[in-house]
């Protein structure tokens, strides 16, 4: 039923839409009202993503309403899969999708490297913080602090770690308490991991002693943020070092037993990424959508709707750059997009920090 | 048409929707890159690059250990099941067969999700164990609880075919036993399950080859604790280089084929010789149970709690769940008690449309697949031809490749070949996978019932001057009407559970279930994976309940 009445409610839209003409958003360029045009003939836009689509549901709809007659096609998929499946499409030659978004920024920078991007300036480029924007093709959508999370229920009022040296005398103090009870990404099974520790490595001088104590502490490794949480909601772990942000501060407001930290010393900050194809079959919406995400309209949905984090400073709310400058002031460490992600990707790196990682996990 | 043309016409799509995805994965293999990459070179550092890769052996030797460990669970008891189900007086008989077979029909990731609930390190039955005694006494993420795990899920397995084999014996000889006084215990051991050992071999080889396609246990239960199995250890493979890189994936494959392919030709063997061994039969007359006496419970409660372990405790898990916002320590339930996670589905279009695609590819898809199924097996049938033998192993080859690989290399196909591209994000991409990743097992069920057709009617027809396909279309076709409608069923249960094979055709408009709990498991949306998962449970009851009900036997 739903769906008929959408469909309808699309139908009047596109009578209305065809019928006046596009009026181009304030403060853009008057050009700006022929992409409106093109992007409406082209009627939708597809959208590759890692954002689960109930965080993205209100962008949406929101761009829906702002733009009657283009209909989002939204697919979420994990970002590995995302990359494989984009790549396949680029080079079979018929089109991919128009945005890409994904929170993997190394393989997104690397998909604008090997020129899959279609340059394209966007009229907010003012508004964002120099680090995220990168050769007018790749954006940083999001603000999102990299966090520790703790169940409230469990671990003792005292034990709480402030930053990441309280956390690493912790487990040096009561490494019997918290065996088994911490849990982090997996740098060996998810880029994300890998993209952490190495943030970590640069940011904090014991980042390798924290390593071997969570290795000493047994420290139990997922793929996924969703995994840990759930597992310390349920007392399985106690405290889950590095998780987004943004899905902790969702699922806290769905589990008061959720603590959530943002380390005083440092605090790490990654921002999905987003760039238009240049094999996009909707091109012209594809930029009405990236230019949606970043206007301050679309970045108050992401700030107070989609927990996300704005990184937009003209944007109030729980979830915004201004946030988290509150809490922790200077300490916020942004992960610049930029050329430097794909040192990420560099294999011989990569192999030899395995091979170190190893031996902290073994506790050595 | 002349019948050769349609034999020669179903053969070549056959081979071609066989060989086409698995030569394109062995092709792979051999090159420096993805295939379509313009700087793919041929040669063999794929290979040198996965040899000599410690993780690779360890997932092999894992993998050996856990497929090896589950025959050695899933045998005995499969075998010894069959006996007290076939041969015996254990109560209650009747209602308990349909739900032996349940295990095959749950997906083994919802069972994976209900086991980690249920008991988990903070389990429901962790937690009460826990206040009980002061300890838990069985940790879920050991090698140990996952071979025990996937042994016992594969117990209906061989007893589906123990159970078969016992059944077309005659029973004079157990009969002779227990007139000269053997108890059933003896009888068992020393008659029937020697007389259907070749059936037992073959279970056997089944289940060891079924752990090596394991991808659900492992992936929810290995991943705490750092356990690969090969198919698992593809994941991590697209990771350890920082790019996800196909060319290594295809030489797990590889490997993975490598093993299984022999494996799947020794059934073949062992199927052959069983059936050599069981051609001494007699129809029998019908025999009174073997009496168990004061065993007769003590059998009954062994089959429970089999059934409340594998089953029960799984299913009941993930129900609970559901229904949740939160559980492990120090949570009451009954606070937290909630109906959000069912609303939540609906907020989710992909989830929708998934339940819909899912129900679909049940319905629709598996009747088109019945249909295929059928046309093969019709060409072949009654066909004194040495191609009969190559469709034989042709329908064989795709058991050798994993679900999730077979969605991959479809995947391929259907990005580059020209006129398949379009139909890339539609249900026909995922149809095609099911049906070709299924073929072997749809193939047993309609050749099963085409076994059943005595060749009197259609010479009869044939002496009347029809046609050889007027014969097939008039008389053996409408003879077998209900066998295909079991199967029918069948792969309606099979399709509705599958979750591996979609996986990475998963897109807008291809959204299934078992893909879309795989990939929401990934993001950690578990309030949303366990709502599902019931959702997905209730569709297979409703499906094996109708199953039941119409009488269909639920196997081949």
């Amino acid at each position: 039923m739903r769906h008929v009445i959408s469909a309808i409610f699309i139908a009047t839209a596109l009578a209305l839409g065809s019928a006046a003409h596009a009026q181009a958003p304030q403060g853009y360029p008057a050009d700006y009202a022929k992409i409106v045009d093109a992007a409406k003939k082209e009627g939708k836009v597809v959208i590759s993503s890692t954002t689960d689509a109930v965080a993205a549901n209100p962008l949406i709809k929101d761009f829906e309403a702002l733009y009657p007659g283009i209909k989002v096609e939204y697919s979420d998929l994990n970002s590995t899969e995302l990359y494989n499946r984009f790549i396949a499409e680029a080079a079979a030659n018929n089109g991919t999708a128009d945005v890409i978004w994904s929170s993997a920024m190394d393989l997104q920078v690397k998909l604008v490297a090997d020129g899959h991007a279609a340059a394209y300036a966007s009229p907010e480029i003012k508004a964002l913080p120099k680090w995220a924007v990168w050769k007018d093709s790749a954006y940083g959508t999001t603000y999102e602090p990299i966090t520790f999370v703790y169940n409230k229920r469990l671990v003792p009022e005292g034990d709480v770690p402030k930053d990441h040296t309280d956390l690493l005398k912790l487990l040096n103090a009561k490494t019997d308490f918290y065996k088994g009870k911490i849990t982090a990404y997996d740098p060996e099974r998810s880029g994300v991991g890998y993209l952490f520790c190495n943030a970590d490595i640069k940011d904090f001088p014991q980042a390798w002693d924290l390593f071997k104590a969570m290795g000493k502490a047994q420290a139990k490794l997922y793929t996924s943020a969703g995994a840990m949480m759930e597992r310390v909601t349920s007392g399985e772990h106690l405290i889950a070092y590095g998780v987004f942000g943004s899905y902790a501060l969702g699922r806290s407001k769905k589990d008061p037993n959720l603590g959530i930290i943002l380390p005083k010393d440092y605090t790490m900050v990654t921002s999905r990424v987003a760039f238009i194809s240049k094999q996009a079959k909707n091109p012209n919406a594809g930029k009405l959508f990236l230019d949606y995400i970043l206007s301050k309209r679309g970045q108050e949905i992401i700030a107070n709707k989609a927990d996300l984090y704005s990184l937009r400073s003209d944007v109030d709310g729980e979830a915004t750059i201004k946030s988290v400058t509150q809490l922790i002031g200077d300490k916020a460490r942004p992960v610049p997009i930029d050329q430097t992600l794909l040192e990420n990707l560099d294999q011989a790196k990569r192999l030899a920090f395995l091979s170190k990682w190893q031996q902290a996990k073994k506790g050595q | 048409m002349p019948i050769a043309v349609y034999r020669l016409l179903v053969l070549g799509i056959t081979t071609l929707v066989v060989v086409a995805p698995l030569s394109l994965v062995i092709y792979q293999s051999f090159l420096t890159a993805p295939f379509f990459d313009p700087s793919a070179k041929v040669g063999l550092l794929a290979y040198s690059f996965v040899l000599a890769d410690p993780d690779f052996w360890q997932a092999f030797w894992t993998t050996i250990v856990i497929a090896g460990g589950m025959a050695a669970i899933a045998v005995p008891l499969g075998a010894v099941l069959a006996f007290l189900m076939v041969r015996t007086d254990v109560p209650g008989r009747r209602y308990l067969e349909p739900m032996i077979l349940i295990p095959i029909f749950v997906s083994a990731v919802v069972i994976a999700f209900g086991y980690v609930v249920a008991i988990g390190p903070v389990g429901i039955l962790s937690t009460l164990a826990k206040d009980l005694l002061g300890f838990v006494p069985w940790n879920l993420y050991s090698l140990l609880a996952l071979i025990l795990i996937a042994g016992l899920t594969h117990v209906p397995h061989v007893y589906l075919y123990s159970a078969a084999a016992l059944r077309g014996l005659s029973t004079d000889l157990e009969e002779a036993a227990r007139v000269s006084g053997a108890n059933p215990f003896r009888v068992a051991l020393s008659v029937s399950l020697p007389m259907i050992l070749p059936a037992i071999l073959f279970a056997g080889v089944l289940v060891f080859f079924l752990g090596f396609e394991l991808f659900g246990l492992p992936l929810v239960l290995g991943d705490p604790q750092d356990l690969l199995v090969l198919s698992t250890y593809l994941f991590k493979l697209t990771n350890k280089l920082g790019v996800p890189s196909y060319q290594l994936m295809a030489v797990v494959v590889v490997a993975i084929i490598a093993i299984t392919a022999p494996l799947v030709f020794m059934q073949r063997m062992l199927l052959r010789q069983a059936q050599r061994y069981v051609s001494v039969r007699g129809k029998g007359l019908k025999t009174q149970p073997l009496p168990l006496h004061r065993w007769r419970w003590v059998a009954f409660a062994g089959i429970i709690l089999w059934l409340f372990v594998t089953v029960v405790v799984p299913i009941s898990g993930i129900t609970l769940r559901s229904f949740v916002v939160t559980w492990g320590e120090g949570v009451r339930l009954l606070d937290v008690l909630t109906l959000d996670h069912y609303r939540e589905l609906t907020d989710y279009p992909n989830v929708v449309r998934g339940i819909f695609n899912t129900l679909g590819i049940g319905v629709i898809g598996g009747a088109v697949a019945v249909a295929c199924y059928t046309a093969i097996a019709l060409a072949v049938h009654r066909w004194n031809s040495g191609w009969t033998r190559l469709v034989d192993y042709l329908v064989m080859v795709p058991r050798a490749m994993p679900g999730l690989v077979a969605g991959l290399a479809l995947l391929w196909v259907f990005l580059f070949v020209p006129f398949l591209s379009p139909l890339k994000s539609t249900m026909v991409s995922i149809w095609l996978a099911y049906s070709i990743v299924w073929l072997a097992y749809g193939m047993r069920l309609v050749s099963g019932t085409l076994l059943q057709v005595a060749p009197e009617l259609e010479e009869a027809a044939r002496t009347a001057g029809a046609s050889d396909l007027r014969v097939k279309r008039d008389v053996t076709v409408p003879l077998i009407k209900y066998g295909m409608l079991a199967s029918w069923l069948l792969v309606f249960l099979i399709f509705v559970r599958e979750y591996s094979t979609g996986i990475y055709l998963l897109g807008p408009g291809t959204e299934v279930i078992g893909s879309l709990l795989v990939s929401l498991w990934g993001t950690g949306a578990v309030d949303l994976v366990s709502a599902l998962s019931v959702v997905n449970v209730v569709m297979i009851g409703v499906g094996l309940a109708v199953a039941v009900r119409l009488g269909v036997r639920l196997h081949g």
